[in-house]
């Protein structure tokens, strides 16, 4: 049972299937095209924008803001994993129960605070720059995790965990072993809807201070300039695009691997 | 006997009464942020960053000493916690929250120069913190004593209602009401246009939801199409969303006459509603359809055998027996427009997130709050009255 359980926790396996990884791939490779290539498409956004003085977004370069784009949102989800998961794991315990009401019931209040009015009262504690959008992002993108985390340790089966125990694991081992691979999927999806929503927040982050891939947007909107807004928007989407098909690809090996198993 | 019986299991701790962890921590995290963090802050002007000031600076002795009594208090009750102290717990954190415009008053009266027109208050760190939790014990004891949501909804209203009071008559100083003083007018006209986005945009997806979901049920190819192109929207960020939609819809206006009569523009009001419809669509049109489909057969066989009609099958059986899931959808869709909305003032729809941004970008932060604490409370709302609504309409016996 043991080595089963942890066969099906490794991601690579070695017959997937090759048309899986065609999503994240073609919209990877779309994204990288789209930061290095840029100035190729100057044509199309001349005839976007045919008055404007410079059609190429040129302050800093488009890797660049990607490369911080992806170190905010990595740095918050990275923190949001731990500490989400953890709150999940801890409030299902015995020593922790008594927190479990308010959790669950703080958790399903999920995305009702929008991120916006998250970001707008971080910056008065946190003043100007990267620090508030990566607290901000941290705080928003919690509450999904933590909402996932207990619904898939809560939907493991009591008859299951019961077999567990009778066969002399401890509780350790249940944890580790019976109940996180069960929920993996559960949490899964949770860290997706996470890291989704905050690649989106996080080009928010612009108006703050924060350079990122919402800076040509912004600078756009500010300067009526189409093909700036153009450029940002299109890089962020395909961003997006891309870490959503990876995930699930993610998904459904983790999928692929229980039916086997 | 069970097999759970059989086993060795600990024992639980403390039979019948256990001190409340929660509260207790909750209790001294208060205290905690009380001595620790700025209570207010003073600044002579709008542009000069305010000084910060601890409790005995803002208070004074006997107010320290009287709100640390308070918050040790609710420490003190959730020790030994009965159904009579969770009441009295109830009535202290409503109590502690009716008396914090009180504290600002007092401390606007202490710190505050009379010789300088100009200076404000500013709510600190500790003030926040405090408040956050005191909601965070609410929600708590809202459980703990198996109260419906409409009654915190209702002691939440009658504690906006005293600090309103308090704004209007003895808050002068208080840098949030001198912002507020300073542009009225366009606060409620922001909230108006604010609630009028969100209200058509809601409103129209959940027509065009509806009749897709119906499409849906009747066509079942269309369904994976539709749910496809619909979640590869809800991928896009909203801002990018907004941007890339300034474009085509300029591009229209331009050189098609006829829409550019009718409103449509690049910027402004078409292209922010045209964004909030494609995103409010995927909730209202995943739960509907969802809804629609989880009625079991059993019971619309059941409505057949009465001899009911199609038609009838579908509004007296289907309909109401989907209703709170649907409703369910358009909660979440209504709370997501309410956020998104906000967002929407960066291409000129207006709404409170005018006020966010363009606080922002003056570095007057007490605007941003103007703007975002209306955005969180409008959301809240919305998320409370519509779950009211939803465990309202819920068809008795399935709770």
């Amino acid at each position: 049972m043991e080595t089963r359980v942890n066969n099906s926790l490794s991601v690579a396996q070695p017959h997937t299937k090759a048309p899986q990884w065609l999503w994240p791939l073609m919209w990877g490779a779309l994204l990288l095209g789209s930061v290095t290539v840029m100035s190729a498409a100057e044509p199309l956004f001349r005839w976007i924008e045919p008055d404007a003085r410079q059609v190429i977004y040129e302050r800093t370069e488009l890797y660049v803001l990607l490369g911080r784009h992806l170190f905010v949102v990595g740095i918050a989800a990275v923190v949001t994993i731990i500490v989400g998961v953890a709150a999940g794991i801890a409030v299902t315990r015995r020593w922790g129960s008594d927190f479990l009401p308010l959790v669950a019931q703080l958790a399903s209040l999920g995305q009702t605070f929008p991120p916006v009015a998250v970001l707008a009262l971080a910056v008065p504690v946190l003043g100007f720059g990267t620090l508030p959008i990566i607290v901000a992002l941290m705080l928003y993108g919690l509450l999904p995790i933590v909402r996932n985390t207990l619904a898939g340790l809560q939907g493991v089966e009591d008859d299951i965990k019961t077999a567990a125990h009778a066969m002399g694991m401890t509780p350790r081992q249940i944890l580790r072993q019976v109940e996180l691979p069960l929920a993996a999927p559960v949490i899964l999806a949770g860290i997706r809807t996470s890291v989704t929503i905050n690649i989106a927040t996080a080009a928010l982050g612009a108006t703050v201070g924060a350079s990122n891939l919402g800076d040509p947007i912004i600078s756009g909107i500010v300067n009526g300039n189409m093909a700036y807004v153009a450029q940002g928007a299109l890089t962020i989407a395909l961003l997006a695009l891309t870490i959503d098909s990876l995930f699930e690809v993610l998904q459904r090996q983790l999928r692929t691997c229980f039916s086997a198993s | 006997m069970t097999l759970m019986d059989a086993l060795p299991t600990p024992r639980l701790r403390w039979e019948g009464r256990h001190p409340n962890i929660v509260l207790v921590s909750f209790s001294c995290i208060m205290l905690a942020a009380f001595w620790v963090f700025d209570v207010v802050s003073m600044a002579p002007n709008r542009i000069v960053l305010g000084t910060g000031h601890g409790a005995l600076e803002a208070f004074g002795w006997p107010g320290a000493l009287l709100v640390t009594l308070l918050l040790a208090c609710i420490g003190i009750l959730a020790w030994q916690p009965s159904h009579r102290h969770y009441r009295a717990l109830l009535a202290a954190v409503v109590f502690i929250m009716a008396l914090m415009p009180v504290g600002l008053m007092a401390s606007s009266y202490l710190l505050i120069d009379p010789e300088l027109p100009q200076a404000r208050l500013g709510i600190g760190a500790a003030y926040w913190l405090v408040l956050f939790v005191l909601l965070l014990c609410l929600v708590e004891l809202r459980l703990r004593l198996n109260l419906t949501r409409i009654w915190p909804t209702l002691l939440l209203c009658g504690v906006a209602l005293v600090w309103w009071l308090c704004a209007a008559f003895g808050l002068g100083a208080l840098a949030l009401v001198q912002e507020f003083r300073a542009r009225d007018q366009q606060f409620l006209s922001a909230v108006g246009q604010h609630i009028k986005l969100v209200s058509i945009a809601v409103s129209v997806s959940i027509v065009l939801g509806l009749a897709l979901a119906m499409l849906m049920r009747r066509y079942a190819r269309l369904q994976k199409g539709a749910f496809a192109v619909l979640n590869f929207l809800q991928t896009i960020p909203s801002l990018a969303l907004f941007g890339l939609l300034l474009a085509p819809l300029a591009w229209l206006a331009a050189n098609v006459p006829f829409l550019g009569q009718l409103g449509v523009s690049g910027i402004g009001t078409t292209p922010a509603l045209i964004a909030l419809i494609a995103y409010s669509l995927l909730p209202i049109v995943r739960n509907t359809y969802t809804a629609l489909e989880q009625v079991s057969p059993d019971t619309l066989e059941a409505a057949k055998g009465m001899g009911m009609r199609a038609g009838q099958r579908f509004w007296q059986v289907r309909l109401p027996l989907a209703l709170p899931v649907l409703l369910e959808g358009v909660r979440i869709t209504t709370v997501q427009a309410v956020g998104l909305t906000a967002v929407a003032a960066l291409i000129g729809a207006g709404g409170l997130g005018t006020f966010i941004f363009q606080g922002l970008g003056q570095a007057a932060m007490d605007m941003v709050l103007l703007g975002a604490l209306p955005i969180l409370m409008m959301a809240l709302v919305v998320d409370a009255g519509l779950g009211a609504l939803a465990e309202a309409l819920r068809p008795g016996g399935t709770r």
